[in-house]
């Protein structure tokens, strides 16, 4: 294990900056995916429509090439993100807000429409009725897909790796080029890093889960 | 840990051999049809031996990289690379068409080697004492060395000595960028996932210059008059062939061969036809036996 | 609160003997599903203090034409008004206007994940902010009224049909509406609590409370009901004192569903 005991910082290193990106644009995502969901079910077409069309857009592009867009071609519009770190984070969220606005809202649809006509009915506004009396209900079936989003998350991380942001499987990529004996190796420890961030995220999906139908 | 690695990896070459039956890399992998090639001038039993007699060779290369291996629109790669790859085929019998193209990147080219997935890796691939541990290398047929590359209209950069507090693009996981973090600590490396995604970086002024071999350099300063490579090469960057190590026979065969190239103009007429398009014709380098 | 003068209004704004103004007018009312024209020149006005109840077959509109009141439906052309005030687009203003107007429900839409009292005081808190000691009396007033203040801290999942409607009924007047609309509140109701729901507003009506009241029940018609209206194929076919509708009836329509009503 000599490999893992002379390369500790560097794995280290590259697993707080995956740490950073999955906790930072998760939090960006889900605030996001929120907000996405309650204007697909808002009563204002024209936000409807800008949500709908963010997500769809989003949802069907792969990762790698919104990174693509957001590095190589916004500059050309003139929009020059900060390289590396805050860009990844961008894209991240982005990407990741069009899964949790899906998971959102199909926890919304889950909810009896009767119980937002009632919210409606007695003069609560548009919000309110989200807020206090939609979501609430929807929290249930929506926080098992959510985790699985953010389990994606982790693991999309890497793809960062590309656009300047040296995180694990940079790290884990230069390690494995000073030790081209061991390179395997070095990247199986990559994985396993990655396996300290989801296998927890599992374990507390199910937590959750339990927790939030006990609250029923 | 390397003996424990190492038996999965003899494990699956053993299995890619049995499976494919193409030709393999293994000095050892002796099957009893070799005797057959008798007619042929290879001793019997060799890696040469092997591959004449399939009549075929697998090789890796790089697919994007310009002047070397770069792959066109019909799927073939092209390049100075690619035409050394002809060389050793030729020599062995084998057509082009024989020719088996894998693209091999960075990351994995010695496990490439090493699983016998490929018999021969020829993809800008930097001789050095870590990797030869893992594999064989022939050659050197051509010496890099590290460069940068600029905007033209930036006088702050007019060689590596200028680099410090400056954002340098390259490649995530290269060994370029293991230089530029080992030698340039004041330096702010920027690592892409290919050198090809430096340029509108650069363009934009995200960041302040790229670093690579220089011969990668001179294609992206060839094709855009908006880039210029500046300084000298401040490493020596020896392009080897990687080959499965402890395969002596064949090295010093290839060794041969490039040798003989240079003796009859062909590896200068492979520079010319690609690389030499915007690079001087550099004198071959003397191959290392080691 | 005046007794409503049982008279019928038969044509729209035709009635100024009645001593309530115009409460709630819709005026040239129409609106489709798809192919369907579920509402065809509706015109009604109701009242300050009158029951009106609304029957007819299933798929005659008599639903839709009373979720348009507060706009839960939304409608094509013509115009609605409550209290003088057009129906306003969707936004804060008919939010407004929402909760002074109450609405119970057929399936009851209670709340699923907040208490009964949390069901009542909702509305209490967030829409007329009240504090929170005030909003719980008030409501607890309201439970006691209906007859389940015992139950006030269950979810609605544990209450049976006609308790569950007793608080949507009581979520509804803890807003003090101006009129309240009732949608089928006792279609989903098990036989046996189908009467402790119509006395909560057979008793409310009796206080004066405007009602608009879409129901299969006709007893409740006959007890509580100032005036029927009959709908049809998505429009109003008849409109009667609840006494010269169930013994007269004057169009066939009315006559055909009356007979499929009582024989059964």
């Amino acid at each position: 294990m000599d490999l893992f005991a002379d390369n500790l910082p560097a794995y280290l290193s590259g697993f707080w900056t995956t740490l950073r990106l999955t906790v930072l644009s998760g939090a960006f995502a889900l605030v996001a995916g929120v907000v996405l969901a309650a204007m697909r079910v808002s009563p204002v077409a024209a936000l409807r429509g800008i949500a709908v069309t963010f997500v769809e857009v989003l949802r069907n592009t792969p990762l790698t090439l919104v990174f693509f867009f957001l590095v190589f071609v916004a500059p050309q519009f003139g929009v020059l993100p900060p390289l590396g770190f805050w860009t990844a984070v961008i894209a991240l969220s982005a990407y990741t807000s069009a899964f949790v606005c899906e998971a959102v809202r199909s926890g919304i649809n889950g909810v009896p429409v009767g119980q937002a006509e009632a919210a409606r009915a007695i003069g609560l506004t548009f919000g309110q009725t989200l807020t206090l009396v939609v979501l609430p209900q929807a929290v249930r079936s929506v926080v098992p897909p959510i985790i699985n989003v953010l389990i994606a998350l982790a693991k999309n991380t890497s793809v960062a790796a590309g656009f300047a942001v040296v995180e694990l499987l940079g790290a884990g990529r230069r390690i494995a080029l000073a030790n081209p004996s061991e390179a395997m190796l070095a990247l199986a420890g990559v994985g396993v890093f990655y396996l300290v961030i989801t296998i927890p995220a599992g374990v507390l999906a199910g937590m959750l889960e339990r927790k939030v139908a006990f609250a029923r | 840990m390397r003996t424990r690695t190492a038996g999965p990896v003899a494990l699956t070459a053993a299995a890619v051999l049995a499976l494919t039956a193409c030709g393999g890399s293994d000095d050892e992998g002796s099957s009893p049809e070799v005797s057959d090639v008798a007619a042929a001038d290879f001793p019997e039993g060799s890696t040469m031996a092997e591959l004449a007699e399939a009549g075929s060779i697998t090789i890796g290369t790089k697919f994007d990289q310009p002047l070397f291996g770069l792959v066109g629109p019909d799927g073939t790669p092209e390049g100075f690379d690619v035409e050394i790859g002809k060389i050793i085929a030729g020599a062995l019998g084998i057509p082009e068409d024989g020719i088996e193209w894998t693209e091999t990147v960075s990351a994995n080219r010695e496990s490439f080697i090493q699983s016998g997935q490929v018999d021969l890796v020829i993809a800008t691939y930097t001789i050095n004492d870590e990797r030869k541990e893992v594999v064989s290398f022939a050659g050197p047929y051509y010496e890099a060395g590290q460069s940068i590359l600029t905007l033209a209209d930036n006088e702050d950069i007019q060689s590596e000595e200028d680099l410090a507090g400056k954002k340098v693009c390259t490649v995530s996981g290269s060994t370029p960028e293991a230089n530029l973090l080992e030698n340039f600590p004041d330096t702010e490396v920027v690592p892409f996932g290919a050198y090809s995604d430096c340029l509108e970086p650069l363009r934009g002024g995200q960041v302040d210059a790229m670093s690579t071999d220089n011969v990668i350099l001179a294609g992206f300063a060839a094709d855009d008059d908006a880039f210029e490579v500046r300084g000298e090469p401040f490493t020596e960057e020896p392009y080897g062939i990687g080959l499965a190590l402890d395969d002596t026979e064949f090295r010093n065969w290839i060794n041969d061969t490039l040798e003989a190239s240079y003796e009859d103009g062909t590896w200068t007429e492979a520079w010319e036809a690609t690389a030499g398009t915007v690079l001087p014709t550099p004198e071959p380098p003397a191959v290392d036996r080691y | 609160m005046a007794q409503p003068d049982p008279a019928p209004a038969r044509e729209p704004g035709a009635a100024p003997q009645h001593p309530g103004d115009p409460l709630v007018v819709l005026d040239h009312v129409d609106k489709h599903f798809g192919a369907l024209h579920v509402l065809q020149d509706i015109n009604l006005t109701v009242r300050r203090g009158e029951v009106v109840v609304v029957i007819g077959p299933s798929g005659s509109g008599k639903s839709t034409l009373c979720r348009t009141i507060n706009r839960l439906e939304t409608i094509e052309s013509g115009t609605i008004t409550v209290d003088g005030v057009p129906l306003p687009a969707e936004g804060r203003a008919l939010a407004r206007l929402r909760a002074d107007v109450g609405m119970v429900f057929q399936s009851f839409n209670l709340f699923a994940h907040r208490t009964v009292l949390q069901n009542v005081t909702l509305g209490l808190r967030k829409v007329r902010r009240l504090g929170a000691a005030e909003a719980k009396e008030r409501a607890m007033a309201l439970l006691e009224r209906v007859g389940v203040a015992s139950q006030a801290d269950k979810l609605p999942a544990q209450l049976s049909g006609g308790q569950q409607q007793r608080v949507a009924i009581a979520r509804a007047l803890a807003m003090e509406p101006k009129v309240m609309l009732f949608d089928e509140p006792t279609s989903a109701l098990d036989p046996e609590m189908i009467n402790e729901v119509l006395d909560v507003m057979t008793a409310l009506a009796a206080e004066g409370m405007t009602m608009v009241v879409v129901t299969h029940e006709m007893g409740f018609a006959r007890r509580a009901a100032d005036r029927v209206v009959f709908m049809d194929g998505g429009a109003i076919v008849e409109e009667a004192a609840p006494e010269t509708f169930f013994t007269a009836p004057r169009s066939d329509r009315a006559r055909d569903f009356l007979s499929k009503i009582l024989t059964h």
